[in-house]
């Protein structure tokens, strides 16, 4: 099994034990990830024997239709509990990319989540990566799960 | 007589779902005590009386790790027990928890029965 393979396994497990919502491949993975318009970025970083930064790309809307299926409660707007959400989405799958590429849970750390978020933007590594841009489709929408690791 | 707890994670939105998982697996508490970060949680125990820990591994100001050494020295705290809720499953982390004085470990994700599974024995 591949780590695309993986992290799509990891993602559909974690939406439907956590988040409560059912999600699904949508389509081969990208090359890019291209501009993101209205969107939250969730990530976390990886250092150690393998360094990059795993993120999750969700639409506003999106975002706010997930923050209140993971909570159990209406959220109409992005605010501090979709921001924490969001990071928290990255921390797991940080946290499940980091146990796909080590075994003893010492040669790589995570940093802490942090989230980005702008009417329009793009997310592109400064150095030279290997690129996993996986897309997820939800009832309300499309999100992206992006894995970089520097080469 | 239920049970008092203590969450302790840098995310409001893990200490609301183990909450809820609590509940969901039918665990009855008298109090949720939370904490954001290790100091935190101790500046809890100290004040609070409280008959189990669930705490994540990956924190800003002091960690998880840190947390379980600095409550070890703490002789009016080092006996509750502690469960680590982390995605940090390897074992030389969870080793190191365990050899600190955790006592069990939750994998995110995670569900109401895993919680219960683990937890249940461990509670009045």
């Amino acid at each position: 099994m591949d780590i695309s393979e993986k992290i799509i396994e990891s993602t559909i497990e974690i939406f439907t034990t956590m988040v409560m919502m059912d999600v699904s491949v949508d389509g081969p993975p990208l090359t890019a990830s291209g501009t993101l318009c209205d969107t939250i970025t969730g990530m976390i970083g990886l250092a150690g024997t393998h360094k990059g930064v795993l993120a999750i790309h969700i639409p506003n809307h999106v975002a706010i239709a997930i923050t209140s299926s993971f909570l159990g409660m209406d959220v109409d707007e992005i605010n501090d509990d979709v921001r924490d959400a969001v990071g928290e989405l990255a921390n797991m799958l940080g946290g499940n990319v980091k146990t796909i590429l080590t075994q003893n849970g010492r040669d790589i750390n995570l940093s802490l989540p942090s989230t980005i978020a702008g009417h329009e933007y793009g997310f592109k590594a400064t150095t030279d990566v290997d690129l996993v841009i996986l897309p997820f489709k939800t009832e309300q929408g499309r999100f992206l799960v992006e894995l970089q690791l520097e080469k | 007589m239920g049970n008092n707890v203590l969450l302790v994670d840098d995310s409001s939105t893990m200490r609301k779902i183990v909450g809820r998982s609590l509940r969901q697996a039918g665990i009855e508490f008298d109090n949720i005590f939370e904490a954001a970060d290790g100091l935190q949680a101790l500046e809890v125990l100290e004040k609070e009386s409280v008959d189990i820990v669930l705490s994540d591994i990956n924190m800003p100001n002091m960690d998880g790790i840190a947390f379980l050494r600095e409550k070890a020295n703490r002789a009016n705290m080092k006996n509750i027990p502690v469960f680590m809720i982390s995605t940090e499953t390897g074992e030389d982390i969870i080793g190191e928890a365990k050899s600190l004085g955790a006592v069990g470990a939750i994998k995110k994700p995670f569900t109401p029965d895993m919680v219960n599974e683990v937890l249940g024995p461990f509670l009045k």
